[in-house]
């Protein structure tokens, strides 16, 4: 394992110092000055013991660590930290990222082999990261006779629609969501109806033959699934009588909706499984037929948008059969509650003591439910990476009976079913429970 | 019902399969045991003995330059070629030994079955790679050399978990 | 267009609208070493026309120029997995023209090893059918599986793939000390992980429902077309060479023959996993009526030289009937050396049955007729 290495030239290594050098500075100036323009316009800036927030008392907070607690809680009620960390890009980024390294060790574990071993001390962990980083080194290869403004557009659109479907997840309670639309759910199927239109638009632009193929097949599933999906949400939509996803949960806190629309969730289950492209549905990227489906043409960091929009995707899903089915966040009470005596008193720290005036930082409540949603979609997301390993492709035939027959029947019985509960008088506005 | 139960029976023997312990040999840190020496013939008998076909092993002190293994091998992989050695023996009198090219040595051993003066055996190295193909022409010096064959682990069955390289 | 103006060989053909002509080729990952130029229209396959050849050596051709031991590495190379099977009916044939007759000992140990064969290539098959079929772990499984009975076999010929193992007389060494401990070990753990096969691969709803009734062959068609097999056990007839025509030591062993009576991809693929539990069986047979002692080999004179004859060997390989006909001249090489494999018999089905067939079932039938593209072109 040794690399070949040129010969060392002191005149070549300081130029490419320089090199660096100006294009830092470069590129630092010309960015960084309107960024932080754009910062002073258009962010609010907290104020702290009656000054505005300037580079002078930013400084001095590190002084008296203390003093930083009320700049880092107005940090994290922006828009900003909601949108980019908690509970929207970074989070779901995250879970990603976790989800493509366990899927790879635990279908290396069920197919009694090892996965990723090499990369990072301890079985691997690191191996996403040198994938993410060989596919930023790779070099782009665009068809020649392909249309270029779209096959340059789609990636980055089917990330940013990934995006728009993990924004409307609630994760607690107390307005963690980025956008709270009242009309949540109609609002996620508007999204989820963009996806075929870009698998179509990325598939034709490529020009070629597989894609093509792959493209067709690929419309011909996420269409045909979308109907079962909506059907079977409906039954959940009787019983709460309101289509804001908050809301949704706030109505499982006795009972989850799985008790009593267990058909309902298989089929959104199923349905699930069909538009996220995974095993046993993954034909439009069938490997020992078409190459490799409408991605064939996509290299280097494409298709790593490609993937992270993939297993963002995954995630939303995961997340939103939890809201709707599974009770969201709602479980019992066992995160401890922080001691009396650290909110009084403060902590010690060796030299200094850590005073913390007022409440602590984040909610203890708000933990608690983070924490049940976590588990809840790791649950859900475990059981949508088993199917691949057990199970073999289905042919495009089968899976439009199944679709279009099947599917759409079982989501029928299941909305009589949530109707018969209401006019029972068992559940919904008004119900005995 | 019958496609509901086979689908749970399918994610049942995946779940299960998910206790088993793994196969793999961590290949080059465990390297598998052989056997035996490597492969050997006996010329009175006619029947080989059994063992690994790896390198070649060739004792300056039984070969006679007969040529008897380059002739063997002419008809197979043309991979061995008889040079001229700075060493004398009694047996040797035109001081000629085999020199063997393992960019086209097949190792099928043939040419050990032809040897009738118990001087031409294979042993159980493996690990051949060079840089360039000259590396890979083992003169009679270099055949000579018993090779240092790292060995470590074998099957092992008694794990109610599953069979492993242990 | 006159036709006087084109070179011979060449043809013109008429292009349809709605007809897409498709390249299943050799850079593909569906379709192994050739070439099926497949014409589709949306969904259903119109034409299908498979082009081997993309392998061909010349095997047959480079054997004339080989003595009759120096043939054994060389003859062996078509199927490297199987390459027991391959040599089988050579070394038979060429014992028959030199009259040399084998010691029993070896005849055993002939039967264990190419029964390990078979089960070693028909893993390899499975896998490759599982990862056509979309399975990834139906690849791992049987792959990794097979590492215990190649590492049975290393230990008794000293190779794991192309053993150079058989030669006319006997075979070239005797099995190590301690063999008959660790084969059955091996052998016991095997069956018990291709039972675990029949979860997740045969029971599979998904898999029945894509296999089934995908490219029928009924019985008088298998038979009227020449099938040899798997094939033909799948259809119905049965046929196994190595009970109709007992060679070697199979006479005294009990084997049972699998037979179907569908004739579709299930049952074929569903053929060799029952043929591979039958193996294990052989084996622990063979294993037991075995002569504890004796020779292996018969001593024969160099370069050996057959008379004015020919003869004709068949033998029951992993894909089919594996005949060789040689001829010998009274020189050290052969005259001609010709092999008729059970692949490139079982090639007429392809067109046959993927005519009107689904696109999707394309892997999924052709891959089950048993197929080895490197032994059909040789």
């Amino acid at each position: 394992m040794s690399t070949i290495a040129p010969k060392f030239r002191l005149s070549y290594f300081i130029k490419s110092i320089t090199d660096n050098a100006f294009w830092a500075v470069l590129l630092l100036t010309l960015i960084g000055i309107p960024f932080v323009m754009v910062i002073l316009f258009y962010l609010q800036l907290p104020v702290l013991g009656k000054r505005l927030l300037d580079p002078y008392l930013a400084l001095t907070t590190l002084a008296d660590p203390s003093r930083q607690i009320p700049l880092i809680k107005s940090l994290l009620q922006t828009e900003f930290f909601k949108i980019a960390a908690f509970p929207g890009f970074g989070f779901a980024a995250l879970l990603a990222a976790g989800t493509i390294f366990v899927e790879r060790k635990m279908l290396a574990k069920l197919q009694l082999r090892v996965g990723p071993f090499y990369c990072g001390k301890i079985e691997g962990i690191l191996q996403l990261m040198s994938d993410g980083i060989k596919l930023l080194s790779k070099e782009i290869i665009i068809p020649a006779k392909a249309d270029k403004p779209i096959f340059w557009a789609a990636p980055v659109l089917f990330v940013a629609t990934a995006a728009a479907f993990v924004s409307l997840i609630p994760a607690a309670r107390g307005g963690w969501v980025v956008a709270d639309a009242d009309v949540g759910l109609l609002a996620v199927f508007a999204v989820i109806g963009f996806f075929p239109v870009i698998t179509v638009l990325s598939a034709w632009s490529a020009n070629s033959k597989f894609p093509f193929i792959g493209g067709i097949r690929a419309l011909h599933q996420m269409v045909s699934f979308e109907i079962p999906l909506i059907l079977s949400v409906l039954g959940v939509v009787i019983l709460t009588g309101t289509l804001n996803l908050t809301e949704i949960v706030e109505s499982q806190y006795t009972y989850w909706w799985i008790i009593f629309l267990p058909i309902g969730a298989i089929v959104f289950f199923i349905a699930m499984l069909a538009e996220l492209e995974r095993i046993p549905f993954d034909l439009p990227e069938a490997e020992s037929e078409i190459v490799a489906g409408w991605l064939t043409e996509f290299s280097g960091m494409m298709y790593g948008l490609v993937q992270l929009g993939s297993y963002l995707k995954l995630y939303a899903f995961a997340g939103l059969f939890v809201v709707l089915f599974l009770g969201g966040w709602s479980g019992p009470n066992i995160w401890p509650p922080f001691p009396q005596e650290i909110i009084d008193k403060g902590i010690e720290m060796g030299p200094i003591t850590l005073r913390l005036p007022g409440l602590p930082l984040l909610d203890q409540q708000m933990l608690n439910d983070v924490l049940w949603f976590v588990v809840k979609v790791v649950g859900v997301i475990f059981f949508i990476l088993l199917p691949r390993g057990v199970f073999p492709r289905i042919r495009i035939d089968l899976l439009l009976h199944i679709g279009w027959y099947k599917l759409i029947g079982l989501a029928f019985v299941n909305i009589f079913i949530a109707l018969a509960l209401v006019y029972a008088g068992v559940l919904g506005p008004g119900g005995i429970l | 019902m019958g496609t509901a139960t086979g689908i749970i029976k399918a994610l049942n023997s995946g779940i299960k399969h998910l206790a088993v312990k793994r196969f793999t040999l961590r290949y080059p840190e465990q390297k598998l045991k052989f056997v035996g020496d490597g492969y050997q013939y006996d010329p009175n008998t006619g029947v080989g003995i059994a063992g690994y076909k790896g390198r070649h092993m060739l004792f300056h002190d039984h070969c006679t330059g007969c040529q008897l293994c380059s002739i063997a091998c002419e008809g197979i992989a043309e991979a061995i070629a008889m040079v001229k050695v700075p060493e004398e023996w009694k047996q040797n009198k035109k001081a000629i030994m085999p020199q063997i090219d393992y960019g086209k040595c097949v190792f099928c051993g043939l040419c050990v079955d032809a040897c009738p003066f118990y001087a031409l055996y294979m042993t159980n190295d493996y690990e051949l790679s060079s840089f360039t193909k000259e590396g890979l022409i083992y003169t009679p010096a270099q055949l000579q050399v018993k090779p240092n064959v790292q060995q470590d682990v074998e099957f092992k069955f008694d794990n109610p978990r599953g069979a492993t390289h242990g | 267009m006159s036709t006087t103006s084109l070179p011979p060989g060449l043809q013109i053909e008429k292009v349809d609208e709605r007809i897409m002509t498709l390249n299943v080729g050799p850079q593909h990952p569906g379709s192994g070493h050739m070439r099926i130029i497949v014409k589709i229209d949306g969904d259903y396959i119109v034409d299908a026309d498979p082009d081997p050849g993309y392998v061909h050596r010349g095997e047959e051709k480079m054997a004339e120029y080989r003595n009759y031991i120096q043939n054994i590495p060389h003859l062996e190379r078509p199927v490297i997995h199987d390459s027991c099977n391959v040599l089988y009916p050579y070394c038979l044939g060429v014992e028959e023209l030199l009259g040399i007759s084998v010691p029993e000992r070896a005849k055993y140990i002939r039967v264990i090893a190419s029964e390990l064969n078979r089960c070693v290539y028909t893993q390899y098959w499975l896998a490759i059918y599982g990862i056509f079929l979309g399975h990834s772990t139906m690849f791992m499984w049987p792959a990794g599986d097979r590492e215990l009975l190649i590492d049975m076999l290393e230990k008794m010929t000293g190779a794991r793939v192309t053993h150079a193992y058989f030669v006319p007389g006997g075979v070239r060494n005797d099995v190590p000390a301690n063999f008959e401990d660790m084969l059955l070990k091996r052998v016991n753990y095997f069956e018990k992980r291709i039972k675990e096969y029949a979860a997740i691969f045969y029971d599979n709803p998904i898999l029945i429902s894509r296999t089934r009734d995908a490219g029928k062959l009924s019985r008088e068609d298998a038979i009227r077309l020449g099938t040899t097999g798997s094939v033909l056990r799948a259809s119905g007839v049965d046929y196994d060479l190595r009970v109709k025509e007992p060679y070697d030591a199979y006479g005294e062993l009990d084997i049972k023959v699998n037979t179907l009576k569908e004739g579709d991809a299930y049952a074929r693929s569903k053929i060799p996993w029952l043929d591979m539990l039958e193996s294990c069986n052989i084996i622990r047979q063979a294993l037991q009526k075995m002569p504890k002692s004796g020779s292996v080999r018969v001593k024969l004179k160099p370069n050996p030289k057959g008379g004015n004859d020919e003869v004709y060997k068949r033998v029951e390989s992993g894909r089919g009937s594996l005949g060789c006909y040689v001829v010998s001249r009274s020189t050290a090489e052969p005259y001609r050396v010709k092999m008729s494999v059970g692949s490139f018999r079982n090639l007429i089905c392809m067109p046959y049955l993927l005519k009107g067939e689904k696109l999707g079932n394309m892997p999924a039938v052709y891959w089950s007729l048993n197929y080895w593209p490197v032994e059909a072109d040789r």
